[in-house]
């Protein structure tokens, strides 16, 4: 079967953006374009998949048509994608399984999302609609609420604490500081993040990610194609996917995501490798509390032991034992929600080239992870990526 | 429970007399009995019923706007012109009777409440009434057809495994109805949400409250739930301790107040 490889990838600075939903896809696409090594086209695409929640509703029908036809990638099919904030996750699972199945060659898979141009009251209303609208939301709970649930449980559990929490933002920080797509490039200490703002408790404003605006955009092309545009290809290794009860209450546990575990295992076993193979990881830090779970959930912590594993700083770049979120993650480099996906491969397509800023590079990167989630955890994607074949 | 024993129950002051029973709300002000910030005459007939039950069985019942049709029959009691038992509204006062033959009377006091916080929930009570939905929400359609769920705990089972809230599965997994479970369960998990961490539908409210609260709850038999905690409740929530529910408003929107059961810290 056809091996799959990103040949290219771009994105807008994530934050507060003056340019809208057209502006920001043509931004991060010709980005995209531009990083591709060989000359390259827009026609030559051959399908477009757009993650987006459509946040605000401002153009929530056939958004994928209104953007690629200002991209130069006219009359292909494409579609807007849509599975919460693991959009762009699946948008490029999608494109990966188009390539995989031979119906096309060069795929465009991207993500979206403007957050920031709406009123607050509005802004209220869209935050928490990928939750469980009937039975969590009439119960009073947004996703800060519902992480909130989460931590509080793993802390009794567990015996995790607060200030696990504030490890994992003060990390998250210090990485995003020399990132030139982050929102927030601020260094933030220890004793600021544990007197945080609490906004549900026990998760204060440093355990929460920013509302972002944002585009990013991957291309990705079948061996044979990619061989031609590139000498430097970044190959999918395992594209893995998994889904789980949309409320929390129907779920086993409340300290886990199932979704995450399943697409990992699902992505580690195509690439044939496990959690110790892997140098650096993108991981969907909506809350600090979401990378604690998902340093378990992935396999680079045993079960239970997430505070520990940030306690003793394991994921710090260059210092740990992987990098989790060289880029900032989404609690730095911000989270505009069907962005956030293709934005975390956008991050490890350049770090496995060596093309970040030498002080975010990490060293000797071969292969690397993202780890896309969609609320609380009802969908979830995972992808392995190498520099190599295995 | 004996005839003229008066209790606190369900966050109200009720007490069962030989004819019935009077149930008021516990605040007051000026000594007049006024509704805490989630209650009114439906939660109080409610509860008032259920405490009522504990000793009879009453099922048809008469009453009377302000009493909400929907949340009566969706806790279980019709309406019914000819009953025998009548709910009587006190109109000047958060007070109501439940009795067969004549209305009863009862004095007692409530404790006073903070007069510019009960001006203030009031006020946001009737702005949300006209509130618009400009994103996610629960249409009129949901909210009706999960009443019985949301406020009774009705509930399914699939063999000796209890369903809730209600799913709608297939084959040989599509469960049956069930008896409504017992109200009551223990706390796994709490969060207060900060005003601006609140949904958009408690926006009035939550700052007023100075935030909302919610738990996540093991009910006895079996299923969880997350649940808003009764806002006059005070009280700080712990992991394995017990709760217990009532009916109170949640929200107000598109011009209905929505009702559920809210939690009770024992």
């Amino acid at each position: 079967m056809v091996d799959v490889a990103v040949i290219g990838a771009g994105q807008t600075k994530f934050g507060n953006h003056a340019l809208g939903l057209k502006g920001m896809w043509a931004e991060s696409t010709e980005n995209a374009f531009a990083s591709i090594d060989g000359d390259f086209d827009p026609s030559m695409v051959d399908e477009a998949f757009i993650g987006s929640i459509a946040f605000g509703g401002g153009q929530i029908g056939n958004t994928a048509a209104l953007l690629t036809e200002h991209t130069g990638m006219d009359n292909i099919p494409v579609r807007r994608v849509e599975n919460a904030c693991a959009s762009s996750g699946f948008a490029f699972r999608d494109a990966w399984m188009a390539i995989k199945s031979g119906q096309a060659d060069i795929v465009v898979a991207g993500g979206i999302e403007k957050m920031n141009d709406l009123t607050p009251e509005r802004k209220r209303f869209w935050l928490g609609v990928s939750g469980d609208t009937e039975w969590e939301r009439l119960a009073g709970l947004t996703f800060p609420g519902t992480y909130a649930l989460m931590a509080r449980r793993h802390f009794h559990e567990y015996g995790s604490v607060h200030d696990d929490l504030v490890n994992i933002s003060v990390k998250n920080h210090m990485h995003g500081l020399d990132n030139e797509f982050a929102h927030i490039r601020k260094d933030v200490s220890f004793e600021k993040a544990q007197s945080g703002f609490m906004v549900a408790d026990p998760l204060t404003l440093y355990d929460c990610c920013p509302t972002s605006d944002g585009a990013s955009t991957v291309i990705l092309a079948a061996d044979h194609v990619a061989k031609k545009l590139t000498d430097d290809p970044v190959w999918v290794l395992g594209s893995g996917a998994g889904s789980d009860h949309l409320a929390l209450h129907d779920r086993p546990s409340i300290t886990q995501l199932i979704a995450t575990q399943r697409a990992a295992m699902s992505a580690y076993d195509q690439a044939g490798i496990s959690a110790k193979d892997i140098d650096l990881a993108e991981v969907h830090d909506c809350f600090t509390i979401a990378e604690l779970m998902a340093t378990e959930d992935l396999g680079f912590a045993n079960r239970g032991e997430g505070g520990l594993f940030a306690r003793e700083g394991r994921g710090r770049r260059n210092e740990g034992q992987v990098a989790i979120n060289p880029s900032g993650g989404l609690k730095s480099k911000g989270h505009p929600l069907g962005a956030t996906g293709t934005g975390q491969i956008v991050e490890v397509f350049k770090q496995l080239r060596g093309e970040v800023e030498s002080s975010r590079q990490v060293r000797d990167a071969t292969t690397a992870l993202t780890h896309n989630v969609g609320g609380s955890g009802a969908t979830c994607s995972v992808h392995v990526f190498g520099r190599d074949l295995k | 429970m004996s005839s003229n024993q008066c209790i606190d129950w369900q966050g109200n002051l009720a007490c069962i007399q030989q004819s019935g029973l009077v149930i008021k709300s516990r605040h007051s002000i000026r000594g007049k009995h006024v509704f805490g910030p989630d209650s009114d005459y439906t939660t109080l007939a409610i509860s008032g019923l259920e405490l009522l039950s504990e000793e009879t069985e009453i099922s048809n019942i008469k009453f009377e706007e302000p009493i909400d049709l929907f949340v009566m029959q969706a806790c279980g009691y019709s309406h019914d012109e000819e009953a025998v038992w009548e709910i009587v509204c006190d109109l000047d006062s958060a007070s109501i009777s439940i009795s067969k033959s004549e209305i009863v009377s009862w004095e007692v006091s409530g404790n006073e409440m903070d007069e510019e916080l009960f001006t203030q929930m009031n006020d946001a009570w009737e702005e949300e009434m006209t509130a618009v939905s400009q994103g996610a929400f629960v249409s009129e359609q949901s909210y009706r057809s999960g009443g019985p769920s949301r406020m009774n705990f009705n509930s399914q089972s699939l063999g000796e495994i209890r369903i809730w809230p209600p799913r709608e599965m297939i084959g040989d997994q599509r469960p049956s109805d069930a008896a409504p479970m017992k109200k009551s369960g223990k706390i796994e998990s709490w969060t207060k949400l900060s005003a601006g961490g609140a949904p958009s539908e408690f926006s009035l409210r939550a700052p007023i409250l100075g935030g909302i609260s919610t738990v996540f709850v093991r009910l006895d038999e079996g299923p969880c739930g997350v649940f808003l905690i009764a806002d006059d409740e005070d009280g700080k929530p712990v992991i394995g301790n017990s709760v217990t529910f009532a009916v109170r408003r949640i929200y107000a929107q598109d011009g209905l107040i929505r009702y559920g059961l809210k939690a009770l810290l024992s």
